[in-house]
């Protein structure tokens, strides 16, 4: 391990470097979603949807729509229930948004590149255990729903806040469950390699391990309490479930951690199932050489892995518009009594066919 | 050329037991439940800190996931649904069992400190288990999953098959009452 001075110095620059950049991409999810929720299911529905606001003629469909809302959730003006826990009430979006962004980190955005002779992965942190890391911090996430209901002092935040915590909870068990069969596959907890593995389009995780990524879709939904398991937060039964007392700031706390953490959710499904940032039939490394820049198979690889992001946003939003809410009672059914033994059942299954293949 | 890399780690080391001796006195010492709660959860996310520095990402990430992330969750639960008040604890002060816990945890701590300030060697002393060796040999994730599963395969099969028995146990608590449950 042991590293020279200068050699120390590239690394925690590039370190710091490739953090800002992507703290700055993650914080500009939200304002495009705040726009693609409204105008996705305007256009499913026939209908135009905020197209109005702009700066004097130039409207771009409604673009600035998103710049007016986050206006408006910065400047409304704050206001804490009485009798709310103060100190658990200001921290709990904290909490909600620490995870997501610590999540982000592990994700591997490209392949590496060369910077003055060193090699840099283009994640912000490279670890052995890269599953491990994002399944123990996404455990995390719980605490900010929880303590946001319980600090709010409203039964209804109170409810919502324990409907949340329940479903998180159980649902991260068939989560990480459907991602143990790709960790037996490719032999490798660090999702570089699990990448790089993934050369062509039969070697994708959805090709060789398709139960896994039906069990690893729905309990995405239900992780980031998304319709149709928004259990947490059903208007028509808990008002806004546990962010009901919160308004202003706080409330885009949550907003951006929700957002945040699907956008987390969606790369994470894109780079175990769909090859991260490989293009099929083509190798992105070779790009450098083939173009005579370096940084080009970066990037390409990089805008790779963002299509194949930007498809599960959508799909998000569109499931939303599709699919009604399930009833509390469904939900743990699914979850306890179908997903778990249905991941189980994967799990040994794909055991066997390994080891009948090592052993033939 | 200084090993820069280690200079930094023994730094971020005396920093990190710190802030977790720091944390664990707030834990004790915070009046409110839930306060003490959520301290034992920075607690033991700093604690896991301390592993991944010492190049163990492994234990690292199952020390959050298992403890910060699903124990101290039902904790937390527990206490928030019986809502206790910092006035409602106070008879609870100074009982019998907490003075127990009290002399045991300073006998341990004087054992601890004994031992580490006799000078032998604690733990795997004899080289073969040191950061650089362990890389060679493949990783750390990759050393504890052979260990696990070839040396200590019955202690921990044996492990396995005792928490089965305590959810079994924890299901046939729970299912006394025979009364149908409305869903």
């Amino acid at each position: 391990m042991g590293l020279t001075a200068d050699e120390f110095t590239i690394q925690f620059i590039s370190t710091v470097v490739k953090f800002s950049i992507l703290a700055v991409m993650l914080l500009q999810v939200p304002p495009v979603m705040l726009l693609v929720e409204r105008r996705i299911p305007a256009f499913m529905q026939r209908r135009k949807g905020p197209n109005r606001v702009g700066l004097f003629k130039f409207r771009l469909y409604g673009v600035m729509q998103a710049l007016a809302d986050t206006i408006k959730l910065i400047f409304k003006e704050e206001v804490v229930p009485e009798g709310a826990q103060k100190v658990f009430y200001h921290l709990a979006p904290v909490f909600s948004v620490f995870p997501a962004f610590l999540i982000a980190m592990a994700i591997p955005y490209g392949p590496d590149i060369q910077v003055l002779g060193q090699t840099i992965p283009l994640s912000v942190v490279r670890l052995d255990v890269g599953f491990l890391f994002i399944f123990a911090i996404s455990s995390l996430a719980v605490y900010g729903v929880t303590i946001a209901g319980w600090a709010s002092n409203n039964k209804y935040a109170l409810l919502g806040s324990l409907r949340a915590s329940a479903q998180m909870i159980s649902y991260e068990i068939p989560l990480g469950m459907s991602l143990i069969p790709i960790v037996l596959i490719y032999g490798s907890l660090d999702l570089n390699k699990i990448v790089e593995a993934q050369t062509t389009f039969l070697k994708w995780g959805i090709f060789l391990s398709p139960i896994s990524f039906l069990l690893f879709l729905i309990a995405m939904f239900a992780e980031t309490n998304r319709t149709p398991f928004d259990l947490s937060e059903a208007e028509g039964e808990l008002v806004a479930g546990f962010h009901t007392e919160y308004n202003s700031t706080k409330f885009a706390a949550f907003f951006l951690g929700e957002y945040v953490s699907m956008f987390v959710l969606s790369c994470l499904a894109s780079t175990v199932f769909f090859g991260g940032w490989q293009v099929p039939f083509f190798d992105v490394r070779a790009l450098d050489q083939l173009v005579g820049l370096p940084g080009v198979g970066a990037l390409v690889g990089f805008g790779s892995l963002l299509m194949k992001a930007a498809f599960f946003m959508w799909l998000y939003v569109w499931v939303r518009w599709t699919i009604p809410r399930f009833r509390y009672d469904q939900l743990m059914n699914l979850g306890w009594k179908y997903m778990i033994p249905l991941g189980l059942i994967n799990v040994v299954a794909t055991a066997l066919v390994l080891a009948a293949v090592w052993f033939k | 050329m200084p090993d820069f890399s280690s200079l930094m780690s023994h730094g971020v080391f005396h920093l990190l037991a710190g802030l977790i001796t720091l944390v664990s006195v707030l834990v004790v010492v915070s009046k409110h439940p839930v306060k003490s709660a959520v301290f034992l959860v920075v607690d033991l996310f700093l604690l896991a800190a301390v592993y991944a520095s010492l190049e163990s990402h492994f234990v690292a990430a199952i020390q959050v996931l298992v403890y910060a992330g699903a124990v101290v969750v039902l904790f937390l639960f527990v206490i928030m649904l019986l809502n206790l008040q910092p006035d409602q604890l106070r008879g609870m002060r100074f009982n019998p069992v907490e003075a127990v816990t009290l002399i045991v945890s300073v006998i341990g701590m004087l054992i601890m400190l004994g031992v580490s300030m006799s000078g032998k060697p604690t733990g795997l002393g004899d080289g073969s288990m040191d950061v650089n060796a362990i890389e060679a040999a493949g990783g750390n994730t990759y050393m504890i999953a052979m260990k696990l599963l070839t040396d200590y395969i019955w202690p921990f099969e044996l492990a396995s098959i005792l928490i089965l028995l305590a959810i079994v146990a924890a299901v046939v608590i729970a299912k006394k009452d025979k009364k149908p449950v409305v869903s």
